[in-house]
């Protein structure tokens, strides 16, 4: 057998096993068992207004606020760690490495329940409120470090370029090196927003109203009464509307990305 | 660089059979469900009129019942939930409760250890740690509702629930009726809740997924009141400063899940649980847990 023939025998092969994996994956599971257990048809049609209505439509407005509250919260942060007073800077490292050590759930916890106990100061916004106000906590210590990693990508040159033409520092900041930062850290931005539309899901420990559910709290609550109970079906819509959220929100990213590199 | 295709090719293989070992695996266990369920039906209409004659439990064919592993009865629960399931270290299980103690009774009668399993509530009440052999029972204070028993099986009812109003001690609630405009915490996805939803209109529903977090909720002002299962909120006023202001008979069961399909298992728990009233046991665990004069003494041995 010569060099090529065997090379292409072999990927012959590997197509074949491909098709062996996938053939004996349908075989093997147990569509009945899946079909009542995940996918309840009576359970799409008589939960989906709700989930849509209320569930997606929370989910994309909890990401929101504590997206751009968590935001704001990591410019402050980074711009103290990068201050050229010490005391900022250590506070600035304290923060980000205690919320970045803590779990999103328990910050929630302890800013719904903890906090009015301890201090006797409830977050406005009620339940809600206080959650969001944790995940603002949470994601603003990763954007920080995130932020803090792109403003250092950026050259050195272009901010003693810009000192040079006699601009003075926060200017040179503000308008040289932050949006070539920006610019750099719009992937790992985006994985903090797609991590975050995935931790709105823990504010269901807080104590939500009816018309304050998110998808995965409501998806709960359809496994106990409604059309699909006592499946999980409504778990398995949530799951698949947590993706059409979130897979056109990364392809954007890739779009853009590639867009950058064109316009490089 | 590339994968050396050899070596892919030989991964791939490693991986297709394994998973015919596992598929021939599910199939043999999937046919004898299959074969199960038939049979089931069938003795279904017998099983009724023999539910009468009970005594005989140690006739009981445990390997009909299709335990998830021979010879042991898995009941899965949600835990902690006093005064139904609780953490107990002095007990051989390693958890106490009016459940616990319902299931091991039924456990003994059929003639089979029980062991317990601390598992959350979301993957008992969608049945899925039944669906996926996890246990063969749950036992965790659940309320028989139609919505469930259409995809789970339920055993008959072993514990009428009321529902209960709470308010801090110095509330100026009185009733359901004084909740207008006020926030009201209950249980995600439970009866509770509907009823809430049913009869306090006008009040903010707050849900929570456990009664752990309704009761910081209360203690850190977020709600004005919990509406939840009597006995919890029983052992809720003895933990705090709160008063159980109101009671409601909702005409709801606690009932014990089962696989749907799996019928002799269920026909073999409402046996036993027959034989439990019979011989008077039930009133005693009943007056163990929920009596009034009981009540201190198992609030020491419930409560953490």
């Amino acid at each position: 057998m010569t060099r090529s023939a065997r090379t292409r025998l072999t990927t012959l092969s590997l197509y074949a096993i491909f098709v062996v994996i996938v053939v004996a994956f349908v075989l093997v599971a147990d569509w009945p068992a899946i079909k009542s257990n995940f996918f309840l048809t009576e359970g799409f049609t008589g939960n989906w207004q709700d989930m849509v209505f209320v569930g997606v439509k929370n989910t994309i407005l909890y990401t929101i606020v504590a997206f751009v509250g968590g935001f704001v919260l990591a410019l402050v942060l980074v711009l103290m760690k990068l201050a050229p007073i010490a005391p900022f800077r250590w506070l600035a490292t304290a923060y980000i490495e205690f919320f970045r050590g803590l779990p999103a759930l328990v910050v929630i916890l302890f800013m719904a329940l903890g906090v009015p106990i301890a201090f006797g100061w409830r977050p406005p916004g009620g339940t809600v409120g206080a959650g969001l106000l944790a995940l603002m906590l949470v994601a603003g210590a990763y954007m920080a470090e995130t932020l803090r990693a792109g403003i250092e990508a950026v050259p050195k040159g272009q901010n003693e370029a810009a000192r040079s033409l006699g601009m003075n520092a926060p200017w040179t900041m503000a308008s040289i090196v932050m949006p070539q930062a920006l610019r750099i850290v719009i992937p790992p931005l985006t994985n903090e927003l797609v991590i975050l539309l995935k931790d709105t899901s823990l504010l269901f420990v807080v104590g939500l109203a009816a018309n304050q559910k998110e998808l995965t709290t409501l998806a709960r609550d359809f496994m106990a009464s409604g059309p699909s109970a006592g499946t999980a079906t409504s778990l398995m819509f949530a799951a698949l509307l947590y993706l059409a959220i979130t897979l056109p929100l990364t392809q954007l990213v890739a779009w853009m990305e590639r867009k950058q590199k064109r316009s490089r | 660089m590339k994968i050396q295709p050899l070596f892919a090719a030989t991964a791939a293989a490693c991986l297709v059979l394994s998973l015919s070992a596992c598929g021939s695996e599910e199939d043999t266990s999937g046919g004898d469900g299959a074969g199960d369920n038939a049979d089931a039906g069938a003795d279904d209409s017998g099983d009724d009129g023999g539910s009468t004659d009970d005594g005989d439990s140690a006739e009981v064919d445990t390997a009909a019942l299709n335990l998830v592993s021979e010879g042991t009865l898995t009941v899965c629960s949600d835990v902690p939930y006093p005064p139904f399931e609780d953490f107990d270290e002095s007990a051989e299980s390693g958890f106490s409760g009016f459940d616990i103690d319902i299931v091991s009774y039924v456990a003994d009668g059929l003639g089979v250890e029980l062991a317990v399993k601390d598992s959350a509530f979301d993957g008992l009440q969608s049945g899925l740690s039944l669906n996926a052999g996890e246990c063969d029972l749950v036992a965790s204070a659940m309320t028989i509702t139609e919505d469930r028993a259409k995809n789970l099986a339920f055993s008959d009812g072993y514990y009428d629930s009321l529902q209960s109003l709470l308010v801090p001690s110095d509330s100026d609630i009185a009733a359901i009726a004084d909740l207008e405009g006020k926030r009201v915490a209950v249980q995600q996805g439970t009866t509770g809740e509907a009823y809430a939803k049913e009869n306090a209109t006008g009040a903010e529903l707050v849900a929570f997924p456990s009664n752990a977090e309704i009761y910081q909720a209360l203690l850190a002002g977020q709600v004005d009141a919990a509406l939840q299962d009597l006995p919890v909120n029983v052992d809720n006023a003895k933990k705090g400063d709160f008063t159980i202001v109101e009671e409601y008979d909702t005409d709801e069961t606690y009932g014990l899940a089962i696989k749907k399909d799996n019928d002799a298992l269920v026909e073999a728990v409402n046996a036993q649980l027959t034989e439990l009233r019979d011989s008077g046991e039930y009133d005693t665990l009943y007056d163990q847990y929920f009596s009034e004069d009981a009540a201190s003494d198992d609030a020491e041995s419930t409560s953490r």
